[in-house]
C-alpha cells in the first residue's frame, strides 16, 4: 500500500528551523513504521536522521511521537495508524532539545537523569564466595522494574517536565524504585539511597498525577512505584527538610484535630524560623485575607481522639 | 436520594466558597446530604497509605453503618478514597484493618462503601435530564474552559475503571455544555495543577498555574471550571504569583463546579460567593448578570 | 587528544566488563560505542548464562560440555578458563544486582538450556542479556568511566605493527575525533547482519573485525555460524529462548507431531532437524510453548516480542518458528588474554576467536564469555598500557579517514542503494551459506559477492552532512559487511567437510584427518587468503 509519511526535519548545519519533510512510501500492509523509515532513507533521501538499533521492541532506541502519541516505531504498525489518520506524521519526543529531525538529546532527556539516581550498588561484600540469599518471592519485582528498557516514554508523557525540565522524571524514579525495593540493599545503604532517591528534583517534585502508569512499553506503571516509594520515605523518616516538616505537620494536625489547620501547615512547613519563607508567603496570605479566604478557626472535630488513636497505632506498627 | 457528605479539609477552611455552593446546589436539586462530621482527613496523599487506610476505612464503615453512599467534592478526597476502596476490597487486608484499628470502637468495614464526586453523581445517578429541566438561567456566551486535574481521571483502572463509565472521561465538557456554556478546550485539562509540589518546587508549581491559565486566558475563556479545590487554591491563589514568574498577565477566574451548576440553576454571583476568590471574578459576573 | 591507557570500542556486556575490569586494575578507561551501551545486542539475549553453581555440577563436567559442542575444535585453555571462572563472575554479577531468579533456597536458580549435561544456565526470567547489561552498565557509572557514545569508529591506528590508538566518527559533533591509547580493545560484536533474517541489531556489521583484518590480524572459522532453531520469522524476525524446550515447549511439524526430543541435540543439530522438516514439504515448524507452566510470568520476554513482531499471543497459540542466522563462532585471531598478532590490540566476546567455542558454541555461553573473558582482556590491557607507555596516536589516519569520508559523499547515486545490496547479500547468504551448503553453492556465493562488491563500490552517499548521518555509516558497514562475507565464504568453501554448525551436504561427514584445524583467513595484498591453523590441545 502507498502510505504518506510526513516528517519532522530540523538541520542543525543550516539554521536549525523546524518543518516538515513529506514521502510517499510503497509498503507492504504489514510493515512498521521503522521499515517505512529505512525505506525513505535508503531510496528517498539519505539525509534524514532517525535512531533504531534492536528493530524488535527491545531496546528503547525508536521512540518518537507518531501521529501526535509516542511509540517505538519498530513496533507500530502503519496499517495501525493508517487506520485512524490519512498520514504518518513523525515528530521528535516532547519537552526535549533535538539535535537533527527525529533525533533528540538523549543525554540530557534520559541518561544524565538516570545517573542522577547513582544506580549502582556498592555492596561491602562483593567478591564473597557465594552469592546473596533471596527469597523469589522479593526478587520479582525488583527484576521486573528491572525491565525498564530506559525509553522515557514515560517522561514524555509526565506533567512536570514541560515546565521543569530539570525534574528528572519517572524513568529516573524508576530507576530508583529498583534499588529502593533491592531486598539487598539495607541499613546505612538504604538510608543513603532514600537520600539520593528525595534529591532536589526527585521524589517530592512529583505532583503524583498518575500520568505515566498508561505509558510505559513493559507496564511498569512508573507513577505508581513513586507513590511505593513515597510511602517507603515516610516510614524511614523524610530526608527532604521542606517535605519533611509539611508533612509531619499535616499529621499531626489530623492527630490533634481530626481534619486539617491550613493555616499551622504552611508556617511549619516554611519553618518557624524560616523567615524568607514566611516573607515570601505574606502577598498570599494578605490577598486571602482580604478575599475573606483564610481558614477560619480550626476545631477539634467529634471522634478526633479515635483518629488518633488508629494514627498513632498505625504509626507504631512500622 | 441522599448522600453521607464528605466535603473535606479545604472546603471547609480554604474555600469555604465551595461549600456552601455544594450545600445550596444540592437542597435546590432536592439532593439530601447528611454530613460527616467525625471522620478524619483522607490523608490527601500526604501520608502513608499505612495509615491513611485504616483513617479511611473508619470513614467508609460509617457511611455504611448509615446505609449511604459518600458523596465528596474534592477530586483529591475522591481519588485518596477510591484508591483505598479499592485496596480494601481485598478480603484479608479489610480484616486485618478491621481487628487492629476498628473493632475497638466497635466498627467494622466491609467494603459495600459507594464514593463519588458531585459530578460523577450528577451523571450517574441524579440525572442529565432532570438536571436540564431545573436550569434557570443557561449560560449562554460564557465561555468556560473544563480543568480536570489529575485525580477524578486517574490511575484509569481505578477511577474508570470499567466501560461503563467510560463516559467519566467527558463529564466536565458536557456538563458546561448542558449548563449552556461554551467549552473552551486546553491541552492541559487532565494535567496536574501544580498543587501538590508547591512545597518541594514552587516554581515548577506556578508554572503549571501559567501554564494551564494562560492558555485558557489566551484562547479567550471567560473562566476556568475545576472539580478540586486544590487545583482551585492553586490556579487562583497562586495565579498573581505565577504572573509574577512569567511576567504576563494571566486574569483567569477560576470557578468551581457548584458554583457553576449553580449559577445555571438561578443563583446569583452573590450566592455563590464569586468574590471570594483571588481573581477578580468581575468579567464572569458581567457575563452572567446580562442574562438576567 | 584525549589519551588513554586503554581504549574499548564496543559498550556491549564483554567491552563493559573488560573496561570495569580495566580500571580497577588501575588503568585510565573509555569506552566507544556506536549506541548507548544499553541499545546493544547484549540487551537481547534471553536464555541465560552457564556456571556450574548447582551442587551436582563441576567445572569438569562443564568444560566436557562445552568441548562436546565444539564438535572437536575447541582450544584447550580457553575452555578451562571459562569453567573454572564463571561461577566466580556469576556470583559477582549477583552481589552487584543482577536480580536472578532463585531457587527454594533463595540461592540462584539454574535451568536446562540446550545440549549441557546439566542444569547450568543462570538466568533473570527471558531478559538475562538485558539484566546483566544493564547491571554491568550501572557499575561501568560507579567507575566514573568516560562513554564516547554514537561514536563510529572508522580506523584502527597503527604505528610501527603497535596499535595505538583509533579514530571515530562523533554522529554528534560530526567530526572525526582522535583516541589515543596504550592499548585497544576491541569488543564490538558480531556480523549477523550478513544475513537476512538475522536476529541481530542493526549494528551487528562486523566492523571489528574488519578494523583487525585491514592490520593483518587473521579471522578464524569465520564457516562457523549458529543458527537460533527457534524464531519466529516473516517480515521481521522474534527470537524465543532455547530455555523454553527445556521448560516444556514442543516443537512441532505441520501435522501437529512432536519433532524431536529436544534433550541432548546441539543447536545445529537442532536446527539441521528444523529446517529439515521446513524444507521437506512438512510446512512450517511450529514451537508450542502451551505446554510450559506459568508461560506468560517465566517467559515475558518472549510473551512481549512474540506479540510484537508476529501478533501471536503464544499462551494461544503456537508460533511458526525456522533457523535464523544468529551468532557466529568465529572472530578475531586471540588468545585467552584477548592479545592479536598487533601489540597492543585485544579483541573479546562475539567478535573475538580465542578458541572458546570451537565449531558450535553451548547455549547460554555468550554472555559467561562476555564477562569472564571481559574481566581477563581488562585486566591484561590494562597491563600492557602500563608497561607499553604512552604512545602517540597522531593526526594522520583522521586525515585519512576524512578524505576516504569525502570520497563516500561525494554525490548521489540512481538505480541502486546500499538497502538492496545489503538486502541481496543477506538473502545470498541464507540460501549459499546457511544451514546446508554445498561446493556449487559456495562457488556461486563468491562470484555474487565478488559482484556486489562492485556495486558497493560504484555507490555513493548523498548526505555531505557528517551529523548523524547514517547513509554514510550503513555504507561503511555494508563495505564491511562485504568484505567478510568474501572471507566467509573462502573459509566455508576450503572446509570441505561436516562439523558443527559447519553442514556440507557434498561433504557429509567430519573429516578429523584433514579438518580438525581453525580456519584461518588473512589479508594478502589486499586480498583475503586462506590457512589453516592446529587447535590447541
Ligand atoms: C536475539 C539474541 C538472543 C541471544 N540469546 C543469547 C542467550 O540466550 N544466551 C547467551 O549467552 N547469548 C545470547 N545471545 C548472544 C549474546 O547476546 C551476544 O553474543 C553478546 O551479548 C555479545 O556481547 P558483545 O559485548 O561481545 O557485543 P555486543 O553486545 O554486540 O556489543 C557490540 C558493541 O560494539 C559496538 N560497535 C560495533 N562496531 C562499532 C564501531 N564501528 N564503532 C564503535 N562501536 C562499535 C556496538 O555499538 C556495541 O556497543 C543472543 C543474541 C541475540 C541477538
Ligand atoms: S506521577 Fe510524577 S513523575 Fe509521573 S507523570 Fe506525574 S508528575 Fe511525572
Ligand atoms: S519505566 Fe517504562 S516507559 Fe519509563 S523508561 Fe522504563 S520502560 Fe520506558
Ligand atoms: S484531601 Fe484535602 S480536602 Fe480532602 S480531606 Fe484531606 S486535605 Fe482535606
Ligand atoms: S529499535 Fe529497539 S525498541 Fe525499537
Amino acid at each position: 500500500m502507498e502510505v504518506t509519511y510526513k516528517v519532522h526535519r530540523k538541520d542543525p548545519e543550516n539554521g536549525g528551523e523546524s518543518s516538515y519533510s513529506t514521502y510517499q512510501v510503497e509498503l507492504p500492509e504489514d510493515a512498521t513504521v521503522l521499515d517505512g523509515l529505512q525505506k525513505i532513507r535508503d531510496e528517498q533521501d539519505d539525509t534524514l536522521a532517525f535512531r533504531a538499533s534492536c528493530c524488535q521492541g527491545s531496546c528503547g532506541e525508536c521512540a518518537v511521537r507518531i501521529n501526535y502519541k509516542a511509540q517505538f516505531t519498530c513496533t507500530t504498525r502503519i496499517g495501525d495508524v493508517t487506520k485512524k489518520a490519512p498520514e504518518i506524521l513523525l515528530d521528535p519526543v516532547r519537552n526535549i532539545p533535538v539535535i537533527k529531525d527525529l533525533v533528540f538529546d538523549m543525554d540530557r532527556f534520559t541518561w544524565n537523569k538516570m545517573a542522577a539516581m547513582k544506580p549502582w550498588m556498592e555492596p561491602d561484600d562483593e567478591f564473597a564466595p557465594t552469592e546473596n540469599l533471596v527469597p523469589e518471592s522479593e526478587m520479582a519485582d525488583v527484576r521486573k522494574t528491572m525491565s525498564c528498557h530506559a525509553c522515557s516514554l514515560c517522561d514524555e508523557g509526565c506533567a512536570v517536565l514541560p515546565v521543569n525540565f530539570d525534574f528528572l522524571g519517572p524513568a529516573a524514579m524508576v530507576k530508583g524504585y529498583r534499588f529502593v525495593m533491592d531486598p539487598r540493599e539495607t541499613g546505612a545503604k538504604m538510608e543513603a539511597r532514600m537520600k539520593v532517591v528525595e534529591q532536589p528534583q526527585g521524589l517530592w517534585d512529583c505532583v503524583h498525577c498518575y500520568e505515566a502508569d498508561g505509558k510505559c512499553p513493559r507496564g511498569l506503571t512508573p507513577s505508581s512505584k513513586i507513590m511505593e516509594i513515597r510511602d517507603v520515605a515516610f516510614k524511614e523518616g523524610i530526608k527532604h527538610e521542606k517535605v519533611g516538616r509539611h508533612h509531619a505537620s499535616f499529621i499531626n494536625s489530623v492527630k490533634q484535630t481530626g481534619w486539617l489547620d491550613e493555616r499551622k501547615l504552611v508556617m511549619e512547613t516554611e519553618g518557624m524560623t524560616n523567615v524568607t519563607g514566611l516573607m515570601k508567603l505574606l502577598p498570599t496570605a494578605v490577598r486571602a485575607l482580604r478575599r475573606g479566604k483564610m481558614p477560619g478557626r480550626h476545631e477539634k472535630r467529634p471522634g478526633a481522639d479515635q483518629i488518633k488513636r488508629i494514627l498513632e497505632k498505625a504509626e507504631d506498627s512500622k | 436520594m441522599k448522600y453521607a457528605f464528605y466535603p473535606g479539609c479545604v472546603a471547609k477552611g480554604g474555600c469555604p466558597e465551595l461549600y456552601s455552593a455544594a450545600c445550596k446546589v444540592a437542597e435546590k436539586l432536592d439532593i439530601e446530604l447528611e454530613e460527616m462530621s467525625d471522620v478524619a482527613c483522607t490523608g490527601a496523599g500526604c501520608m502513608p497509605t499505612q495509615l491513611s487506610d485504616p483513617i479511611n476505612a473508619r470513614t467508609f464503615a460509617k457511611a455504611e453503618q448509615m446505609g449511604l453512599p459518600i458523596m465528596t467534592i474534592c477530586s483529591t478526597c475522591q481519588g485518596v478514597f477510591s484508591q483505598a476502596n479499592h485496596r480494601l476490597q481485598d478480603a484479608e487486608y479489610r480484616e486485618e484493618i478491621n481487628r487492629e484499628y476498628l473493632a475497638e470502637e466497635g466498627l467494622s468495614y466491609q467494603g459495600t462503601t459507594e464514593v463519588k464526586h458531585m459530578l460523577w453523581v450528577l451523571f450517574e445517578d441524579y440525572g442529565i435530564e432532570k438536571l436540564k429541566a431545573l436550569i434557570e438561567r443557561p449560560l449562554n456566551g460564557l465561555r468556560v474552559s473544563p480543568f480536570y486535574g489529575c485525580f477524578l481521571r486517574r490511575p484509569g483502572n481505578i477511577m474508570v475503571p470499567t466501560k461503563d463509565v467510560g463516559a467519566r472521561r467527558g463529564y466536565l465538557e458536557d456538563l458546561t455544555q448542558i449548563l449552556g456554556a461554551e467549552n473552551v478546550d486546553i491541552s492541559g485539562k487532565t494535567k496536574c495543577c501544580g498543587f501538590p509540589i508547591l512545597t518541594a518546587n514552587e516554581e515548577a508549581s506556578l508554572g503549571m498555574v501559567a501554564k494551564h491559565a494562560g492558555e485558557s486566558s489566551q484562547k479567550g475563556a471567560d473562566c476556568m471550571v475545576t472539580p478540586c479545590p486544590l487545583c482551585h487554591l492553586n490556579l487562583d491563589g497562586n495565579q498573581p504569583r505565577a504572573e509574577g514568574q512569567t511576567g504576563e498577565k494571566i486574569d483567569l477566574p477560576i470557578i468551581h463546579l457548584p458554583q457553576l451548576v449553580g449559577l445555571a440553576l438561578g443563583f446569583n454571583t452573590d450566592e455563590m460567593q464569586l468574590g471570594r476568590h483571588i481573581v477578580s471574578t468581575k468579567a464572569v459576573n458581567d457575563k452572567v448578570d446580562m442574562l438576567t | 587528544m584525549p589519551q588513554y591507557d586503554v581504549l574499548v570500542i564496543g559498550g556491549g556486556a564483554s567491552g563493559l566488563r573488560a573496561a570495569i575490569a580495566a580500571k580497577r586494575a588501575g588503568a585510565s578507561v573509555a569506552v566507544l560505542s556506536k549506541v548507548h551501551p544499553l541499545r546493544t545486542n547484549s540487551a537481547l539475549s534471553p536464555g541465560g548464562l552457564n556456571a556450574p553453581l548447582g551442587n551436582d555440577d563441576s567445572a569438569e563436567k562443564f568444560a566436557q560440555d562445552i568441548r562436546n559442542a565444539g564438535d572437536g575444535l575447541c582450544d584447550t585453555e580457553a575452555v578451562n578458563i571459562l569453567a573454572a571462572d564463571a561461577a566466580r563472575e556469576v556470583v559477582w554479577l549477583e552481589r552487584v544486582g543482577v536480580p536472578f531468579n532463585r531457587n527454594a533456597e533463595g540461592r540462584i536458580d539454574c535451568r536446562p538450556l540446550g545440549s549441557s549435561s546439566v542444569s547450568r544456565a543462570a538466568y533473570a526470567d527471558d531478559r538475562t542479556g538485558h539484566m546483566v547489561l544493564h547491571v554491568l552498565h550501572e557499575q561501568f557509572q560507579r567507575e566514573d568511566i568516560p562513554c564516547f557514545a554514537e561514536r563510529f569508529v572508522t580506523s584502527l591506528i597503527q604505528d610501527g605493527g603497535v596499535c595505538t590508538g583509533a579514530v571515530a566518527l562523533g554522529h554528534r559533533s560530526g567530526q572525526l575525533e582522535t583516541f589515543g591509547a596504550g592499548a585497544v580493545i576491541l569488543a564490538t560484536g558480531g556480523a549477523t547482519q550478513l544475513y537476512r533474517p538475522c536476529t541481530s541489531a542493526v549494528g551487528t556489521t562486523g566492523d571489528g573485525l574488519m578494523l583487525a583484518h585491514d592490520l593483518g590480524v587473521g579471522l578464524v572459522d569465520l564457516e562457523m555460524v549458529q543458527f537460533h532453531p527457534t524464531v519466529y520469522s516473516a517480515a521481521r524476525t522474534a527470537l524465543i529462548s532455547e530455555a523454553a524446550l527445556g521448560a516444556g515447549a514442543k516443537l512441532v511439524n505441520a501435522a501437529g507431531d512432536k519433532l524431536v526430543n529436544a534433550g541432548g541435540l546441539s543447536r545445529a543439530q537442532l536446527a539441521a532437524e528444523v529446517h529439515k522438516a521446513g524444507q521437506n514439504g512438512g510446512g512450517p515448524v511450529s514451537l508450542d510453548l502451551r505446554p510450559v507452566d506459568n508461560l506468560a510470568s517465566r517467559f515475558p520476554a518472549a510473551a512481549e516480542v512474540v506479540r510484537l513482531m508476529a501478533g501471536i499471543d503464544i499462551t494461544k497459540d503456537p508460533v511458526p518458528v525456522q533457523p535464523v542466522a544468529h551468532r557466529p563462532m568465529g572472530g578475531i585471531e586471540a588468545n585467552a588474554a584477548g592479545e592479536t598478532s598487533v601489540a597492543g590490540l585485544y579483541a573479546v566476546g562475539e567478535c573475538a576467536h580465542n578458541g572458546l567455542n570451537g565449531a558450535g558454541r553451548l547455549p547460554g555461553n555468550t554472555l559467561t564469555e562476555a564477562v569472564v573473558f571481559g574481566r581477563r582482556v581488562g585486566e591484561a590491557a590494562a597491563a600492557h598500557a602500563k608497561s607499553a607507555g604512552a604512545a602517540d596516536a597522531g593526526g594522520s589516519q583522521a586525515a585519512q579517514d576524512g578524505e576516504r569520508l569525502a570520497e563516500i559523499t561525494s554525490g548521489g547515486t540512481s538505480g541502486d542503494t546500499i538497502g538492496a545490496v545489503h538486502r541481496e547479500l543477506g538473502e545470498l547468504m541464507n540460501a549459499n551459506l546457511g544451514v546446508s551448503r554445498t561446493d556449487a553453492g559456495l562457488a556461486e556465493a563468491q562470484d555474487k559477492i565478488r559482484a556486489l562488491r562492485e556495486r558497493h563500490a560504484a555507490l555513493r552517499v548523498n548526505n555531505k552532512s557528517r551529523i548523524y548521518n547514517y547513509a554514510l555509516a550503513g555504507y561503511i558497514e555494508l563495505g564491511n559487511l562485504l568484505k567478510l562475507a568474501e572471507a566467509t565464504a573462502l573459509a566455508a568453501r576450503g572446509r570441505a567437510e561436516s562439523r558443527g554448525a559447519h553442514l556440507r551436504s557434498d561433504h557429509p561427514e567430519k573429516d578429523d584427518s584433514n579438518w580438525k584445524a581453525h580456519t584461518v583467513v588473512r589479508s594478502q595484498d589486499g586480498s583475503p587468503k586462506l590457512d589453516t591453523r592446529a587447535v590447541s590441545a
